[in-house]
């Protein structure tokens, strides 16, 4: 049972915090399907941090070395989006696909050219931070840490953020109308960099979470199996809303950790499911939920839609 | 306003060049990854990836190889045009992925599970893949859910799904299921293998061309003539301009009478049909088995988005870009694995995809500067007129 | 007149342009324009669709800059390169197209862009708050704060506009169109507004092709016409039919010919016609009931939004009926697809060309085809017969006089919207409808293609066909039908003749001021 309350607070963290990310995207206007490429990416900032340390770093170090890490990372990264749907007003799914693409090929290109480069031998795409790891951990012996706190502070962040400051409503309006945005004087341009980076950026963070979740080791190869995809799922079936988003990523992380850990329970391992049941029921549960929430969609009015200064 | 003849105003010619250049820079960046990882070696390896079949000095290993490249390019094809086909009804099918993965798996099964033949099983693929795709699209037209966002959704379910399916004639000793060459059967409780060639594509003497290379055979051709298919269903019938009106404007094709949420159906149904007979013509071969362990989707559909957009979206430019793109991603496999990592090649080909987004804007600053140029001309002709 | 006190550097004008060039590639948007706005007056811009007036303000706004001239504001030549220059120089402007975040409150669309914040940009709203209230009691503008955009009246969105500016401490208020989308009461308020404004020394400058309203609230009025400068006139000075001579170039013979009444059978009947609404909350189809007959044209007039969009969505199928009936020459349609309809003679221009209309991606001939793809003499086996299309677009084109660059293969993007419209009515008329359903068809058109698409319909109606028309334009309204329903919030109110009835007893209908019982 604590099991499952760990995975479930676990998970639901890193798709809080993504699919936060992916709201401040959209309410700046941009979609952001590349979520799953910015959190590999983080992943990657964050675990060669933690790898590379010296074995007795202090655990403050360590965890705010690797979240910093993991933070500009994903930044770096989403600057691909940015500049792409921006500047040159590309096709946003289009981009956004390919960063997913690119995401993982880059991460294991460079793990595998780090490795061999260490030894020759190994051409594998795992990183290892085993004992870097328990610097984050609250409770030894427990799966809760540090960024689960964390995480509730920055939902709060990004609600007052969104809902309570001038910069949440310039963001906002751009999302919405970036003309009459644009015809107050708000930059577009730059209220969308911001959307789009601060979205690297808890989309990063929510990578480096993923990959500390009970694991020391990641394998690059796998990206974040689908993850950012899920995160999506949640920001929507949250309506773009930071409190919605937190409830509907505890729902989903509820089920994800069931796939997990079921075999610890009795009911569920009689049942004798096969264990993809419960890895496909996240995303068979999103579509049902799409299909009830779609219709009237609380989306930003004008994502997805490249802003141009010369249109009227 | 007389526009200038200048042929870079062809469209044909603007894809063409945008295709190239996006070729190009992917090559570029991909060298750039190679010299950092290791300098000395870099040249030689971007060329080893290039070159792919080539690198082997003996022309029959060469074909053979070249073989093997056709023998994926086949499927990567069907998928790049199920991606263009919905891509000209104004969806975008990022779902081919796992409409590919339902077809994998429904021929895979009726093989080696039900011992069917290799006709029926391919038709099993089609009606797998296009269910899947059917699901998009009726979700699309009944319950306005975006079809980006369903279709990824449908992939991972798709994926789990099949190897649950698939576990079924698994290779009790590895992940893997039986070749679709075998047909399993239970004796006293445990799985055993009979031969049973039946379901292998027949391989129509096109594999002595490619120094006897079984896995060569119907596929290529019949996923070429697919391709001319697309292209005349698209430009030439009704159903093409009525799907065509729909993609590039569902109003306008509504007010005038058009099915608009039939068609999307229907095109999401035949995108996912091309995807998943796509997955047959890789796995009727024989070439692979399916690793029912697998917690990825197979990167099949992704690809096919990105031979489509480098194809310019038009049906006989994908049969160009497939091959290039399947190309040099088996050319990976020729790098030196101690020193490179064989994936450089899937950083190439994604980062293609991601300049392909740039097209767009590529050409209208073409067309601006080409605009600007012929103002000039016009200009300056004006000039000398009035003098003379 | 007493001489003022007035500071050397203090200028007469508050704007002044003077002779600004903009081009554009392929057209010249603005030729040599001036135009110079008095301190505390009210100066109209008059001109046509496409006489330049949007790219001006555009200009003044620092959206484009101009090729040549100067702008002074004044009296000081000044440089404005985006919205926040124009905005620090006191100008401000209320956009035909409102630019209001619809999601947003009132009060949260005033301050963007010049919240009042505290510490780390915390918005402090509560003195933002009483700013607002008491502007608009000052100045009589009625808003509430609190409500959202999405939630109140396209009044009350406009005086949340007028508020912006008026927060922002604008001395320069520019109105683009401001009467378009308001009832005649409203347009009253709205001129009332614009007075007391100017009294308290604001300078107003108001775009409009409406020649009433002009010489109503107006102390000057410059005239553009296909970017170039005509000239400037004190209203007092002038009468109606000079400022549209100075705005068309000629005087325009407003009267349609038409041939006596010949009244056929009941082409078209309506009974209890009820239409849900998605965009409005309001002005969903209310138990609308009327008949056309063949050989008649009747109009729908009513302001914009009062439920004709969900109409005319209903009546050809576009949206499905919430209750009532439709028969079209004695056939039930109510539940017909469209493309029955479409088949049984029912003929649509719709209101917005780009969106319905056309496929502007596709070429002319293909779009000529769009409503008869599909008939034998253009479809063959599943495959298109482009031979027949080809020819059957040059006639077509021939016939209607379409004008584009390359004939029946040019992109229909390229071509003008005269022609496009052109196009669509062709289209739609040779296909030899019974009934003809005609939603704003001149809107946005220069004054050549409106008379060559009034003389269309006319001619629709003279041979006999029933014809349907919506229409905002009181002048079409009046000139070309021969019966008038005025809608006005999902109804028809009132039934009236056009060559009994008056523009004012007509806004009286259509601002819901009056309605007979039907």
């Amino acid at each position: 049972m604590i099991l499952l309350i760990q995975y479930t607070l676990v998970f639901t963290s890193v798709l809080m915090l993504v699919a936060l990310g992916g709201c401040f995207s959209e309410h700046s206007g941009v979609i952001n399907i590349g979520l799953e490429g910015i959190m590999v990416f983080g992943a990657l900032g964050g675990a060669l941090v933690m790898s590379s340390l010296p074995a007795g770093s202090s655990a403050f170090i360590i965890v705010l070395l690797s979240i910093l890490a993991a933070m500009v990372m994903g930044i770096i990264y989403s600057l691909l989006l940015a500049v792409a749907s921006i500047n040159f007003k590309a096709d946003q799914t289009l981009v956004g696909t390919a960063m997913n693409l690119l995401g993982t090929a880059g991460a294991t290109v460079i793990v595998k050219a780090i490795n061999t480069a260490a030894n020759p031998n190994n051409p594998s795409a795992t990183v290892q931070y085993i004992s870097a790891r328990k610097a984050f951990l609250l409770v030894n012996g427990y799966e809760f840490n540090w960024f689960m706190p964390l995480a509730l502070c920055l939902l709060i962040l990004a609600y007052v953020i969104l809902y309570k400051t001038r910069f949440g409503l310039r963001l906002m309006s751009c999302g919405e109308h970036p003309q009459a945005a644009a015809s107050v004087g708000i930059n577009v341009y730059k209220m969308r960099y911001a959307g789009v980076l601060i979205s690297g950026l808890l989309g990063g963070l929510g990578g480096l979470v993923y990959i500390t979740a009970g694991v020391s080791e990641w394998k690059f190869e796998n990206g974040v199996a689908g993850f950012g995809f899920l995160a999506l799922a949640v920001m929507i079936f949250g309506g773009w809303k930071p409190f919605r988003i937190a409830l509907a990523a505890l729902l989903f992380g509820f089920f994800r950790a069931l796939s997990n850990v079921y075999t610890g329970f009795d009911l569920l391992s009689r049942l004798n499911l096969p264990s993809t049941i419960y890895n496909m029921l996240p995303y068979i549960i999103s579509l049902i939920v799409l299909i009830f929430f779609s219709k009237n969609s609380a989306a930003p009015k004008a994502e997805g839609i490249p802003y141009d200064q010369g249109s009227r | 306003m007389r526009k200038g003849n200048s042929i870079l105003r062809k469209p044909a010619v603007q894809t063409l060049l945008s295709s190239l250049l996006c070729i190009l820079l992917g090559l570029l960046v991909g060298f750039i990854a190679l010299l950092i990882i290791n300098p000395s070696g870099a040249v030689e390896a971007i060329l080893d990836i290039i070159k792919n079949f080539w690198n082997y000095s003996k022309r029959a290993t060469q074909l053979k190889n070249l073989g093997n490249t056709l023998v994926k390019t086949a499927p990567l094809l069907m998928c790049s045009l199920s991606v263009l086909f919905a891509y000209k009804v104004g969806l975008f099918n990022i779902g081919a992925a796992g409409q590919y993965v339902a077809g994998a798996g429904a021929c895979i099964f009726c093989a080696v599970g039900l011992g069917w033949h290799w006709l029926p099983c391919m038709i099993a693929s089609i009606l797998a893949g296009a269910l899947v795709g059917a699901i998009s699209g009726l979700l699309k037209a009944t319950r306005n859910v975006n079809e980006v966002i369903s279709c990824i959704m449908l992939n991972w379910i798709s994926l789990y799904l099949v190897n649950t399916l698939l576990s079924k004639v698994k290779n009790p000793t590895s992940p893997y299921t039986y070749n679709v060459a075998k047909q399993m059967v239970i004796e006293n409780g445990a799985s055993t293998t009979v031969a049973h060639p039946e379901a292998l594509l027949p391989q129509l003497g096109i594999n002595t061309l490619f120094n006897n290379n079984k896995y060569v055979g119907l596929a290529i051709p019949l996923a070429i003539l697919l391709a001319v298919g697309i292209w005349v269903l698209l430009n030439k019938t009704r159903l093409g301009y009525e799907l065509r009106a729909t993609g590039l404007n569902k109003h306008a094709a509504k007010y005038c009478g058009m099915q608009d949420k039939a068609n999307i159906v229907l095109t999401m149904a035949i995108a996912g049909g091309l995807a998943g007979i796509g997955a047959s013509m890789l796995y009727l071969t024989g070439f692979e088995e399916w690793s029912v362990t697998q917690s990825s989707v197979p990167g099949m559909g992704f690809n096919g988005i990105a031979a489509a957009f480098l194809g310019g979206l038009h049906p006989i430019g994908t049969i160009f870009s497939s091959f290039f793109i399947q190309h040099i991603t088996d050319g990976g496999a020729q790098l030196n694995k101690q020193v490179y990592p064989s994936e450089i090649s899937g950083l190439i080909s994604s980062l293609i995809i991601y300049f392909c987004a740039f097209v767009l804007f590529f050409k209208l600053t073409l067309n601006r500067r080409l605009d600007r140029k012929a103002e000039r001309l016009q200009a300056i002709a004006q000039k000398e007129g009035g003098k003379a | 007149m007493e001489k003022e006190q007035i500071r050397p550097q203090d200028s007469e004008y508050a704007v002044e342009m003077l002779h600004i060039t903009k081009r554009f590639p392929g057209i010249i948007a603005n030729d040599d324009i001036t135009l110079q706005l008095r301190k505390g007056e009210i100066h109209a811009l008059l001109g046509e669709n496409g006489a330049g007036k949007s790219t001006l303000m555009s200009v003044l706004f620092g959206l484009y800059q101009p090729e040549e001239g100067i702008i002074k504001i004044n009296g000081k030549e000044v440089k404005i390169s985006d919205p926040n220059d124009a905005n620090d120089l006191g100008i401000g402007m209320v956009h035909q197209h409102f630019k209001l975040v619809e999601c947003f409150t009132v009060l949260d669309n005033i301050i963007l862009g010049v919240e009042p914040v505290g510490k780390a940009g915390i918005l402090h709203k509560a003195e933002a708050r009483k700013r607002v209230l008491k502007l608009s009691e000052k100045y009589g503008l009625q808003v509430n704060p609190d409500a959202k955009i999405s939630d109140i009246t396209v009044g009350m969105q406009q005086r949340t506009e007028i508020l912006k500016m008026l927060y922002r401490d604008n001395d320069i208020l520019i109105f683009d169109e401001p009467t378009a989308v308001l009832t005649p009461q409203e347009i009253e308020e709205l001129m009332q507004i614009m007075r007391n404004l100017a009294a308290e020394g604001k300078s107003i400058l108001f775009i409009s092709h409406k020649l009433a309203e002009i010489m109503a609230v107006a102390d000057r009025c410059s005239v553009l016409r296909k970017g170039k400068y005509i000239g400037t006139v004190n209203t007092k000075d002038v009468t109606m039919e000079d400022l549209s001579a100075m705005m068309v170039g000629r005087n325009v013979n407003f009267h349609v010919e038409k041939k006596p009444q010949k009244l056929g059978d009941v082409i078209l009947k309506v009974e209890n016609m009820t239409v849900a609404s998605h965009m409005h909350k309001n002005n969903a189809v209310k138990n609308v009931s009327f008949e056309v007959r063949a050989g008649e044209i009747v109009c729908i007039a009513g302001i914009d939004g009062n439920g004709q969009t969900e109409f005319v969505y209903g009546l050809t199928g576009l949206e499905p009926l919430a209750g009532g009936k439709i028969t079209l020459l004695g056939k039930d349609i109510t539940k017909m697809p469209i493309r029955r309809r479409s088949v049984m003679g029912m003929s649509h221009i719709p209101e917005d060309r780009h969106k319905h209309g056309l496929v502007l991606d596709y070429s002319l001939e293909y779009n000529i085809v769009l409503q008869r793809y599909f008939e034998p003499q253009f479809n063959k086996n599943e495959f298109l017969r482009r031979k027949n299309i080809r020819a059957y677009a040059d006639q077509l084109i021939e016939q209607y006089d379409i004008r584009s660059g390359q004939g029946a293969i040019t992109s229909a993007r390229s071509m003008s919207g005269g022609n496009q419209q052109k196009a669509i009515v062709a289209r739609e008329i040779d296909r030899n409808p019974s009934l003809l359903v005609a939603v704003q068809p001149t809107r946005g058109l220069d004054v050549g293609a409106i008379e060559y698409i009034h003389k269309q319909i006319v001619a629709q109606r003279d041979a006999g066909k029933a014809v349907l028309l919506v229409s905002l334009e009181m002048d079409e309204v009046l000139d070309v039908s021969d019966r008038i329903l005025v809608m006005y919030e999902g109804e028809i109110v009132g039934e009236l003749d056009p060559k009994t009835t008056t523009p004012e007893e007509m806004g009286l209908y259509m601002a819901g001021a009056k309605r007979k019982e039907m």
